[in-house]
């Protein structure tokens, strides 16, 4: 189940596109805080190393095989600023399973970016990608990504505990998951409440 | 990791290391369709239980992450079934438990004997943080047992890989080393066999 999607995604206010060069400034106004690294792999990052990681990203635009990443900016329209970034990540094209994750810029919480983001992630995915299943994985205390996994509707299928090291200290982790009927049920309610929608 | 001293005897088992003697004991329960059903490797016939085999016998230690330990339960020198630790992750201390029983001895307690020996010596002797296992959803079985052994239910995995050709349903248990009872085996004993 090869994906190579037509880029840019547009939603209401959002472009999700290929990273670029010219990106590493803006990654770097949110990669480098302490509270956006706290809950991630890595630690906050400097500039050398935010463009390696901008690098890395420009050419993660498709899927073909397992472990495959789609890594997209995404741009706010009305003032064409990257305030973060989504991923989709082939984890078995056998079972068509995906895996999706996001760094956003805090500066611009409260504002729904992040869920119109990862909803047309989770459209490619489901849609185009195919996929049955796609999870999510986050920190048991970064609040605002397990919250936004459940605003999406995903269901809470794991919380392990001191399962893995992180940084040195015990990790505590939440798993949600997703199936293609349930993300679909929830993509034709939204439309059929629309008013003067077709009924 | 220092071998352990084998073989473990509970109070009615004995836990060794597989032997090529073991074929005609596995054979009589490896291959029946109720052990088929949940287990992660199929085996469909004589030859593939012999192949089964040859890997446990193997199964002796753990010196490298990724080794497993496989022992033979034995009850009355007659093999009724295995259970196997795999140390899975040396960093954070992570172990996962295995466990096959021929269902003609099933419902006596002899598997939760046998695994609750398996943990003493996954905490005590290879200093493990955390052991989990995973079983499918329908196995109420296996759900019961690990629930009595004090494990808790850490995921509830659905569809996200397929089993045997259909869409799975799996569950994780899991017990950390300072949760883990010993003393349970001390209630369970017999009122006279405790100290007042």
């Amino acid at each position: 189940m090869a994906l190579y999607p037509d880029y840019p995604i547009r939603t209401e206010r959002l472009t999700l596109r290929p990273f670029t060069r010219g990106d590493v400034d803006a990654v770097y106004a949110y990669r480098r805080r302490e509270d956006v690294a706290r809950y991630l792999f890595d630690v906050a990052l400097s500039r050398e190393e935010c463009a390696l990681a901008v690098q890395q990203r420009i050419g993660q635009v498709a899927l073909e095989g397992d472990g495959d990443k789609i890594i997209l900016a995404v741009e706010l329209d009305r003032n064409g600023s990257v305030i973060g970034e989504v991923s989709l990540i082939l984890r078995s094209a056998d079972a068509r399973q995906g895996e999706v994750g996001w760094i956003f810029d805090p500066e611009y919480q409260g504002q729904g970016y992040a869920t119109e983001a990862a909803a047309a992630l989770l459209d490619l995915g489901f849609g185009p990608g195919d996929l049955h299943r796609v999870s999510a994985r986050c920190d048991v205390r970064n609040d605002s990504s397990w919250r936004l996994m459940e605003r999406l509707g995903m269901r809470r299928e794991a919380h392990f505990r001191e399962h893995a090291l992180l940084k040195g200290a015990w990790n505590e982790e939440f798993i949600y998951a997703m199936l293609r009927r349930e993300w679909l049920g929830r993509r034709n309610a939204v439309s059929t409440a629309r008013p003067g929608g077709d009924q | 990791m220092t071998s352990p001293i084998l073989p473990i005897h509970t109070d009615r088992l004995a836990l060794r290391t597989f032997e090529r003697g073991d074929i005609e004991g596995l054979n009589a329960y490896h291959t029946l369709p109720s052990v088929q059903r949940y287990v992660f490797s199929r085996t469909r016939d004589a030859a593939e239980v012999a192949e089964a085999l040859e890997i446990m016998r193997g199964h002796v230690s753990l010196q490298r992450p990724g080794d497993t330990l496989t022992l033979a339960m034995c009850r009355n020198r007659a093999l009724i079934g295995h259970v196997a630790l795999h140390w899975s992750d040396a960093t954070a201390g992570q172990g996962e438990v295995q466990f096959v029983i021929n269902p003609v001895h099933a419902g006596q307690g002899y598997m939760g004997e046998a695994l609750a020996a398996l943990f003493d010596l996954a905490f005590d002797h290879f200093r493990i943080h955390r052991l989990f296992a995973r079983c499918d959803g329908r196995n109420h079985n296996s759900i019961k047992l690990m629930q009595r052994l004090g494990m808790r239910l850490e995921a509830h995995y659905r569809e996200h890989a397929l089993f045997q050709g259909e869409w799975d349903e799996e569950l994780h248990f899991a017990i950390l080393d300072r949760e883990w009872q010993r003393s349970t085996k001390v209630r369970d004993l017999p009122m006279r066999h405790r100290v007042a």
